[in-house]
């Protein structure tokens, strides 16, 4: 038994259990699901309670950058993201495995999370009934007793503990796999870490662009990563500029011609 | 009767923003997180253990689903409701009931696409592009800004919708906000750009050999020397034409990844 291993895996299943999409305890969704859950914050997490910064957060980064685009609206989603992050950084740390190999664990967590979250949307409505009930006779304790106690208390052991078993369990079994595939195998897992996020991109273009002509910013926002400034932050402000100008004229239908043209202009002189 | 005071609209707003999704569940959703949030909103208004109290919770146990962080807006308007439903205003059960439901919709619908679509990947790629080599400063930004933009944004919304009421839901969806979205979507579009450049990546390992001169001529090299990133580039752009175009599911498209990473390999193109 490694008592150590054993530690650091609980405080992941812990940090897994606190980035859930139902977990309140961090200002509700705000701190929970859309900070510790998401793929580069669990990174640093990870990294922190393995003891390698560095490298968790670069297995963060990657695993994020595959899970961009992950939204969940009307509390469904394509995969979860919270089992995905810590499942496959976590794993991916006490392995030592390469990005690409950290991403495909992320993505496998991620389907096989989605089960469990599925599990925890149905099982929900059994509080829900309980804290309606008490809701109906004023009764505010029993309110907190099902709606948050018992809801938590569930939340907990689902998505705690099969994280936790993964982290622990898991290195011995990832490295078994990973020390008697074929090479090829990792140098697919290698490519498939650059080209998942392109996915993402895609989901969320998908989101964004609802004109033909947004088109054009997207190009333009890659042709100025790739030939002016390999900055983002730079990309950033010249976007804001964009937006500014865009928001601006959109206002008065009479100047609308002459600032789109201006905006052209501006994209060629930076 | 008594008033809500600033005390009790913070109280109002913070037990929103921390329990509304403890219960999430597919059949029910926000329904007991709302209904949670107003016990410190009943309680001021209508006196614990009043008939009133219990059927204010009651009421507000209703299925209820929207974006939660700017659907703060609702409880704003809401608690403004209830408020003057207690002076003796005559508002019905059904009024509240269609507030509510009339509003979760738009709301969730902007909401959604500002925070997941525009807000989170945008600070998200400036965070990874900072964090790239495995610096914890970008999460660290990541957490910041998001914390503080959203955590000002929902409670400025709560207090909006309380003062102004139902006019209130103009902010959120009205003709500006509309124009508003739209502008934000081209800095995301933008952002997005870059972040297809610079998380993407795709390499062939193609070479043909030059026997006469002993030299080989490397396509990725030339790729690089006069559009670096295209093949990354082409790879989101066939995933985006099969989301939109072809209406691909993201788990159809994933598989195609797979596939394609691995054809690839075992063929030596990648």
């Amino acid at each position: 038994m490694n008592f150590t291993l054993l530690i650091q895996a609980c405080l992941i299943g812990l940090f897994a259990y606190l980035g859930g999409i139902q977990t309140p305890w961090i200002a509700g969704i705000s701190g929970g699901y859309y900070v510790l859950g998401r793929p580069l914050v669990a990174g640093l997490i990870c990294g922190i309670i393995m003891g390698d910064v560095a490298q968790g957060v670069i297995l963060g980064v990657a695993v994020q950058a595959a899970f961009i685009a992950n939204v969940s609206t009307g509390g469904s989603t394509n995969s979860e993201i919270v089992y995905a992050a810590y499942g496959g950084i976590g794993l991916g740390l006490v392995s030592g495995a390469s990005t690409g190999v950290a991403v495909s664990l992320s993505v496998l967590c991620g389907s096989l999370g989605l089960i469990l979250y599925n599990l925890i949307m149905v099982e929900n409505s059994y509080w829900n009934a309980g804290s309606a009930k008490a809701a109906a006779k004023g009764d505010e304790k029993g309110m907190w007793m099902t709606h948050i106690v018992g809801a938590q208390v569930c939340h907990f052991v689902i998505r705690a503990i099969p994280i936790a078993i993964a982290v622990y369990f898991g290195q011995d079994f990832v490295n078994l796999v990973l020390n008697n595939v074929p090479q090829q195998v990792i140098h697919i897992m290698d490519v498939l870490g650059g080209l998942l996020p392109a996915l993402g991109v895609a989901l969320l273009m998908n989101l964004l662009i609802s004109e033909k002509l947004n088109f054009v910013y997207f190009m333009a926002g890659f042709i100025f990563y790739v030939f002016i400034s390999n900055s983002m932050i730079a990309l950033a402000v010249v976007a804001c500029l964009v937006t500014v100008l865009v928001y601006t004229a959109s206002g008065n239908s009479g100047a609308k011609v002459a600032e789109v043209a201006y905006d052209d202009d501006d994209d060629g002189v930076i | 009767m008594a008033k809500l005071d600033k005390k009790d609209l913070k109280k109002g707003w913070l037990w929103w923003q921390f329990w509304a999704m403890s219960t999430l569940s597919y059949e029910k959703l926000e329904a007991n997180g709302f209904a949670h949030s107003m016990i410190p909103v009943a309680e001021k208004l209508y006196g614990k253990g009043t008939k009133e109290y219990a059927k204010c919770l009651e009421r507000h146990s209703v299925f209820y689903n929207t974006e939660p962080q700017t659907g703060s807006i609702v409880n704003g308007i809401v608690a403004s409701l209830e408020e003057k439903r207690s002076e003796g205003e005559e508002i019905s059960d059904d009024m509240i009931h269609s507030v509510k439901s009339s509003l979760m919709g738009p709301i969730a619908g902007i909401g959604d696409s500002l925070v997941q679509g525009i807000l989170i990947p945008i600070l998200l790629s400036i965070a990874m592009s900072i964090s790239a080599s495995g610096n914890p400063l970008g999460v660290v930004f990541y957490i910041v800004c998001y914390l503080a933009i959203i955590l000002s944004v929902s409670y400025w919304l709560y207090l909006k919708g309380y003062k102004l009421g139902l006019s209130a839901a103009d902010l959120l969806v009205g003709e500006n906000s509309n124009r508003l979205k739209k502008a934000f979507s081209i800095l995301g579009t933008m952002v997005v750009g870059g972040l297809a450049a610079s998380f993407v990546y795709l390499n062939t390992v193609i070479e043909f050999a030059n026997e006469s001169a002993g030299t080989t001529f490397n396509v990725q090299a030339t790729l690089d020397s006069f559009f670096p990133g295209l093949l990354g580039l082409l790879s989101v752009l066939l995933c985006y034409y099969l989301i939109n175009k072809k209406g691909w599911k993201s788990n159809k498209v994933l598989i195609f990844l797979i596939v394609l990473a691995a054809v690839g390999v075992l063929l030596g193109i990648f």
